[in-house]
């Protein structure tokens, strides 16, 4: 199948290094210490946190550090075709781990003794790059609950079809089965957290996807710095905000 | 949980009973509606509800199904409610929020959908047949709990009723030669959709008893005060189409009728304020 | 514990119920009689017996018609630990069918709400206060499913509570109606639940006239509702007359 047409545009209208429209909204979950929706394209994803805050399971407690816990769920109308029983599968599992290890990785934890932080995120449409968009969502919940952090985490995927790199890769592309690079970094820090690929590439093909791919997320760190200043001019107010 | 303190807990019943609320809401009182249609631009159909705090969202999802044997001119029609975690941390896997979520389920199925046989229900599941007996629209409700700040039924029926009145049913053309045993084919329509009439679906009511008086649409500070609830739903016509109790104490027969004419009162406002709400985001989801 | 002869059709099959549907439906049609020849405000003859269960702090067995209900009641006994700390006791019901229960082996639906709803009708009538850290487990099997399943299960809950001695205001006594075409129908078997247009369920403690738990399907008017809810209170009036005598014929007989 082509995926890149000879003019060079993708199947969704996109040239291969653009990503797709990000939206951000914080403080949509009222009850929420911290919370925000993070969007990109047609892949929309809620993040809440609830903490710092006592530890419920005393034996999982850490004396010297907080105790970082996180859920992925999707909805059950999220995919294309309506899914059956999405609680608690494997891939939910794995990706709940994820994110859990990569924000636990940002989050000075060691502020915040004998405390636990829960980040739930919540897909509501999957359109491919759930997973950085989690991560997104998340990184700006955690900065809406006010929990110290070294850097924010931005991640963003990219793949390689027909010979092209592609940023942040739709749910068409996703399934073609070509690699797929996701990266989270610390962009203040040049740092990355998270790299993940399947599939196989050339070392030097595979230099060139992951630094498109950490382009992408120097990208959205741009994009989230600039939903969080206006934040802090708009504090006084404190309905929710989006940004268009 | 709501942790409330002894000062709290009284300020709340002392609240309830002199008529003003914390909010500064009368007892018969409803949180302002916010009614958002088309999120989830996947599904036929969905909405997202507020009320208040409580933030919902409902979606239609129809596949072609074939009708079951026992009813043969009737789509199916299931709903099923999901309390995500993300709006409390109680809602987590394998910690009470499946418990919750059936119980939602199942008490929309029985105010939504009327008898067995299907009378009262508020969408016609004869309209959901392309073929009696052959080929009919299976319709999946998905509602999903994203904040809870009490009054999740109320709001997750209103959600529902607004993702209904969004939907659109692709138009099925049957092929000419469906009469033989054969499964029929179908050619489902990409231009063409349908849409439901909603007028009869109804709204539901929780009336919450708190002390010697009932309020409408409590927050869940007030829900953990209360003694025992009724969920009563009512369509335009004022018939009831379906009602339950939510736990608590024993209540005295003639106060539940009160609260039937109670609910029957409040819901004719509930209709119109949610008619109105829909058909602005109807409007307004057009014009963007 | 033998069924009465001629109580009820031995078996039948779903499509059975298509067969008989059109006369239900002709309102001016009083002459209809009910699958099992009872009249319409009649309800079928209710066994009770409690101590069906040995090990069990407290059990009852109760048949209706062919509904055949076990319930037993462990506890009170000290909470799980992973629960926290409750000033007053919990209460936890489950309900489950015997893959033989229904018509056709195991083709019964999983009634995953049947467990908060028999929560919910005891929980008005337990004094919960009175054992603190402690949980009452009630445990109902339906051996058969004949109709009014789930009042059936609540009468049978109570009764299985009252055996076990746990405090409770008052006995909870269940009965249901479905409403086919224009006619109230009390206590109904399962061949009229399948084409029911509107059912009511009743559960209420009689001696102190408190309704714990109530539902509704359907649609229904004012004065039907009226009508149906004086039905099922008085009918819950005289099953509760029914179990008391048995717990009465109960405690007499281990007095000897």
């Amino acid at each position: 199948m082509e995926y890149v047409s000879p003019e060079g545009l993708r199947l969704d209208g996109r040239r291969p290094m653009e990503m797709r429209q990000l939206r951000a909204e914080i403080g949509t979950v009222a009850k929420a210490n911290g919370s925000a929706v993070f969007e990109m394209g047609n892949t929309k994803v809620i993040a809440a946190v609830y903490g710092p805050r006592e530890v419920q399971n005393r034996s999982q407690q850490i004396n010297d550090q907080a105790l970082v816990r996180c859920e992925y769920s999707m909805a059950n109308f999220s995919t294309g075709d309506r899914m059956r029983k999405p609680k608690g599968d494997r891939r939910s599992t794995e990706i709940s781990l994820v994110i859990r290890q990569t924000m636990e990785a940002c989050i000075l934890t060691h502020l915040m003794p004998r405390s636990q932080i829960d980040i739930f995120v919540q897909v509501l449409q999957a359109d491919g790059g759930t997973r950085s968009a989690c991560i997104n969502a998340a990184t700006l919940a955690l900065a809406d609950a006010g929990i110290p952090m070294r850097d924010i985490v931005t991640s963003c995927s990219a793949g390689y079809l027909n010979s092209t790199p592609l940023l942040d890769l739709n749910y068409i592309e996703d399934s073609a089965g070509g690699p797929d690079v996701t990266v989270g970094i610390l962009p203040k820090l040049d740092k990355v957290t998270l790299l993940q690929m399947d599939a196989k590439l050339p070392v030097d093909i595979f230099e060139n996807v992951m630094g498109l791919a950490i382009e992408g997320c120097k990208a959205i760190a741009n994009y989230i710095r600039e939903v969080r200043t206006v934040v802090c001019f708009l504090l006084s107010a404190k309905s929710s905000i989006s940004f268009p | 949980m709501v942790g409330l303190s002894v000062g709290e807990k009284h300020f709340i019943q002392g609240g309830i009973a002199q008529d003003l609320r914390s909010d500064g809401r009368k007892r018969l009182t409803y949180r302002p509606i916010y009614v958002e249609t088309g999120v989830i631009p996947q599904a036929h159909g969905s909405a997202r509800v507020r009320l208040g705090a409580t933030d919902v969202i409902a979606s239609v999802k129809a596949e072609l199904g074939k009708p079951s044997a026992l009813q043969p001119d009737k789509g199916n029609i299931a709903i099923y409610v999901d309390c995500s975690p993300t709006a409390a941390p109680m809602f987590e896997v394998g910690r009470g929020g499946e418990e919750l979520s059936t119980e939602l389920s199942v008490a929309l199925q029985r105010c939504l959908l009327g008898g067995k046989s299907g009378a009262g229900a508020g969408i016609d599941p004869t309209s959901l047949v392309v073929v009696e007996g052959k080929v009919c629209w299976d319709l999946y409700i998905d509602g999903l709990v994203i904040s809870s700040d009490g009054n999740l039924l109320d709001a997750l029926a209103a959600a529902i009723k607004a993702a209904l009145s969004n939907t659109g049913i692709p138009k099925v053309d049957v092929a000419a030669d469906a009469t033989s045993d054969e499964q029929p084919e179908v050619n489902i329509s990409d231009e063409e959709f349908l849409q439901f009439d909603t007028s009869g679906i109804p709204v539901i009511v929780t009336l919450t008893k708190v002390g010697r008086h009932y309020i409408v649409d409590a927050t869940s500070e007030e829900e953990s005060q209360m003694s025992s609830a009724v969920s009563i739903s009512v369509n335009r016509k004022g018939h009831i189409c379906g009602l339950m109790k939510r736990g608590g104490v024993g209540l005295d027969p003639s106060i539940i009728l009160d609260m039937i004419s109670v609910a029957k009162h409040v819901s004719e406002q509930l209709i119109n304020k949610l008619d109105s709400e829909i058909a602005a985001a109807e409007a307004s989801e057009e014009e963007s | 514990m033998a069924a009465k002869p001629g109580s009820a059709p031995v078996t039948y099959s779903p499509n059975l119920g298509q067969k008989t549907r059109p006369p239900i439906f002709k309102d001016n049609d009083l002459d209809w009689v009910r699958p099992d020849g009872r009249g319409f405000h009649q309800c079928r003859p209710a066994f009770f017996r409690t101590g069906a269960v040995n090990s069990a702090s407290g059990s009852a067995y109760a048949e209706l018609g062919s509904t055949k209900v076990i319930v037993s009641v462990f506890g009170p006994r000290e909470s799980k630990k992973a629960m926290m700390y409750s000033d007053t006791g919990r209460l936890n019901c489950n309900v489950s069918y015997t893959t033989f229960a229904t018509p056709v082996r195991g083709q019964g639906s999983d009634h995953k709400e049947f467990s908060s709803m028999l929560h919910k009708a005891l929980e008005g009538a337990i004094m919960l206060e009175t054992f603190p850290k402690t949980t009452v487990d009630v445990f109902a099997l339906v051996l058969e499913s004949g109709g009014s399943d789930l009042p059936v299960v609540i009468s049978c809950a109570s009764l299985a509570l009252a055996d076990a001695g746990i405090m409770m205001y008052d006995l909870v006594a269940a009965v249901s109606v479905s409403c086919l075409g224009k006619n109230l129908v009390i206590d109904p078997v399962l061949e009229e639940e399948s084409y029911q247009d509107g059912s009511l369920m009743l559960t209420c403690m009689p001696s102190r006239y408190e309704v714990t738990q109530l539902t509704f399907t359907g649609e229904w008017s004012t004065p039907d509702i009226n009508e149906a809810m004086q039905l099922c209170l008085d009918a819950c009036n005289k099953l509760g007359k029914v179990m008391r005598t048995c717990l009465k014929e109960a405690a007499s007989g281990s007095q000897e």
